[in-house]
């Protein structure tokens, strides 16, 4: 005897047990008791169309046994949506409520798709923002690279405008907690090149600031790529000559005997070289030390590179 | 058939080197198999939406391993149909609400096992059922929803695309009659998913991931514009970001820069980087053993990374990475 079949306020209704299975073995599917009647009741009430107070508890209660099944988080929608309250002011509490309850369950599943796709529904209804950065920040606390809480920060900042309204001074905290945080990188440049209609780093101000936050991180970091992707990315999209690069890039890549302090300086300068009158076999010499010493794990690349710098090739590699 | 992790772990037991061990290919066939017969785990509703999902996974690696009829074909046509839904969409299992990503896995399931000749008996006009679903749920923008609430990402683009070329019902591929999808608003959103470094992610602005990256090419691949839209800079630079994907301590790939490694991306970078004609700028040998150290070599199976448990999911993208690398005795795979 299950929860359900014992409640008196579930009494009216007749559970709609599942026919998946049959003689079919690959379509047998082993539930726990409990899940299987909580399921047979929420087929009953779909059936039914029911939306209440009683229907949302009940996907409550599903959800936590499993989070990942899609049709209970979108009945579940429909149904918040539609016993919301009678007033304004009755919907926007169970609306706020439900935020509450998605903290929890965010916190507990955090691999979970469904649960943010849930969230911008709920605050999309909202039409309100507030303590959404901070809750965000707190899921970032536990992984600051969750993939889906980046998406639905994104959402959140075009949603209700928020490109200058503290988000470059979010993607600097978290880069400097941790300056190899890629998605925080890739955050910095949605907030600075996204918007619509915005020059980004081809504002010369905006480039120069841009250039200057990655140069500085590099120097805190030479080895750590998120940096250097991102200067070349505002190089590159801000129409910079790489030449204009080549004195700070020297510092990581001392080729006369320097010291190398990392193998995406030597990249770059390579690069920067390359495109120099006669700089090509000086090129040559820095993807040598790529191949051979600084990343061999991608020979063939930076052979490849030699090779299209009309520089004969060593012999295939392996 | 059910995809709780485990009970092996990858890189346990036998104390050979995975070079002297090699594919243990009779244990992985062994592992598949069995994961039908242990639907008694109780944990199992955990993760039966993603059962047809699996069923495809299993299926293609058996396939790769050349024994495509180790799980009984009119049982896998049974289960399949058995998820369809009067919209010409498939849940996940019976019982399900149809979605994108589950009627992809459908299509291609029935695709590799008898060409749709069983769904066209039974269900009239079936292919072009199942084609309409996919091309209802795109949007204005050319992006494709998951299911009628409209959460749109690249890989369900990417599958509406795959699954109507395996239906022969692509507007390319059907000139003479009114197209079901908008190509070019489709090409046009992977496009705009382009990022400053080189690579895609699941939305325009979102980061770069390998996963992302291989849906997109996927994508581009499939409507012919891989190579107008990237030209050979592009390729250069992404190719660039792909490779640096891959380790050198342990040879395996991350997703994202400085990500943990994980078998799966063997296939999403791998594939990735074949469709762009760079799969040489990887060290494939490396990759290989990385590979067969996340396998069970007891058990059969193959997990994430060395240590973890085994899943399908990662048996099936191992599997078929090791395929475009030309591993011996996995059949050759098709890269989109
Ligand atoms: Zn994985």
């Amino acid at each position: 005897m299950g929860k359900y079949s014992q409640d008196p306020q579930w009494a009216d209704i007749t559970p709609l047990p599942t026919d998946e299975g049959g003689p079919n073995p690959l379509a047998a599917i082993a539930y726990s008791d409990e899940y299987a009647e909580t399921m047979s009741y929420l087929r009953a009430v779909m059936a039914a169309d029911e939306k209440s107070e009683r229907v949302l508890a009940l996907t409550e209660d599903l959800i936590d046994m499993n989070p990942a099944h899609y049709t209970v988080w979108l009945y579940r929608a429909e149904c918040l949506f539609a016993v919301g309250g009678a007033t304004e002011q009755e919907r926007q509490k169970s609306l706020r409520q439900e935020l509450e309850w998605l903290n929890d369950t965010a916190l507990d599943h955090q691999k979970n798709y469904q649960i943010w796709h849930h969230r911008m529904l709920v605050v999309d209804k909202l039409g309100s923002v507030e303590g959404e950065q901070e809750f965000v920040e707190q899921m970032f606390d536990k992984d600051a690279k969750n993939y889906h809480v980046w998406s639905y920060r994104q959402w959140m900042v075009r949603r209700f405008d928020l490109w200058e309204k503290g988000e470059l001074e979010f993607t600097e905290g978290l880069i400097g907690r941790d300056v190899r945080n890629n998605s925080a990188w890739n955050h910095r440049w949605f907030v600075v090149n996204g918007r619509e209609g915005s020059e980004g780093v081809k504002d010369k101000g905006v480039r120069t600031r841009e250039v200057e936050f990655a140069m500085q991180a590099i120097g805190r970091a030479p080895g750590n790529q998120c940096g250097w992707n991102y200067l070349r990315g505002v190089a590159r999209k801000g129409g910079m000559g790489l030449g204009e690069l080549k004195v700070f890039v020297g510092q990581f890549a001392g080729l006369e005997g320097g010291e190398v302090r990392s193998s995406h300086a030597l990249d770059l300068m390579a690069e920067i070289l390359a495109e120099e009158e006669g700089g090509r076999e000086e090129a040559g010499r820095a993807l040598d030390m790529l191949k051979e010493k600084y990343d061999p794990i991608r020979r063939n690349y930076w052979e490849y590179r030699k090779v299209m710098l009309g520089l004969p090739a060593a012999g295939a590699a392996a | 058939m059910s995809l709780v992790a485990g009970p092996g772990r990858g890189g346990t037991g036998s104390g050979q080197l995975p070079d002297e061990l090699g594919l243990v290919v009779q244990k992985h066939v062994a592992y598949i198999q069995s994961l039908d017969t242990r639907r008694d785990e109780l944990e199992s509703h955990l993760t039966e939406h993603l059962r047809i999902s699996g069923i495809y996974w299993g299926l293609t690696a058996l396939h790769l391993l050349g024994q495509p009829a180790a799980l009984p074909p009119e049982e896998v046509i049974e289960f399949v149909l058995s998820c369809l839904h009067d919209n010409g969409g498939f849940g996940a299992a019976p019982g399900h609400d149809a979605h994108m990503l589950y009627t992809v896995s459908a299509v291609q399931i029935l695709a590799m096992v008898d060409d749709f000749v069983e769904l066209e008996m039974r269900v009239p006009n079936g292919k072009m059922k199942i084609a309409r679903y996919i091309a209802d749920l795109q949007q204005p923008n050319g992006t494709f929803a998951g299911d009628e609430w409209g959460e749109t990402d690249t890989r369900f683009l990417y599958g509406a695309l795959n699954a109507l070329s395996l239906l022969n019902l692509l507007p390319p591929q059907r000139k003479d009659e009114p197209p079901l999808i908008n190509v070019t608003a489709a090409t046009d959103h992977v496009k705009a998913c382009q990022n400053f470094d080189g690579g895609f992610g699941v939305a325009p602005g979102a980061e770069s991931h390998a996963g992302q990256i291989f849906t997109c090419l996927g994508a581009l691949s499939i409507t012919g514009e891989l190579d107008s839209f990237l030209g050979e800079e592009g390729k250069d630079r992404l190719g660039a970001w792909l490779s640096e994907r891959q380790l050198d301590d342990s040879g395996g790939f991350n997703g994202r820069p400085m990500k943990l490694v994980d078998v799966c991306y063997a296939w999403w970078v791998g594939s990735s980087l074949a469709m762009i004609g760079k799969m040489d700028w990887i060290d494939k040998k490396k990759l290989t053993e990385f590979i067969l150290r996340c396998q069970d070599p007891e058990e059969g199976g193959i997990a994430d990374r060395p240590g973890d448990m085994v899943d399908v999911f990662h048996t099936h993208f191992a599997i078929a990475g090791l395929s475009l690398i030309g591993y011996p005795g996995v059949m050759l795979v098709d890269p989109a």
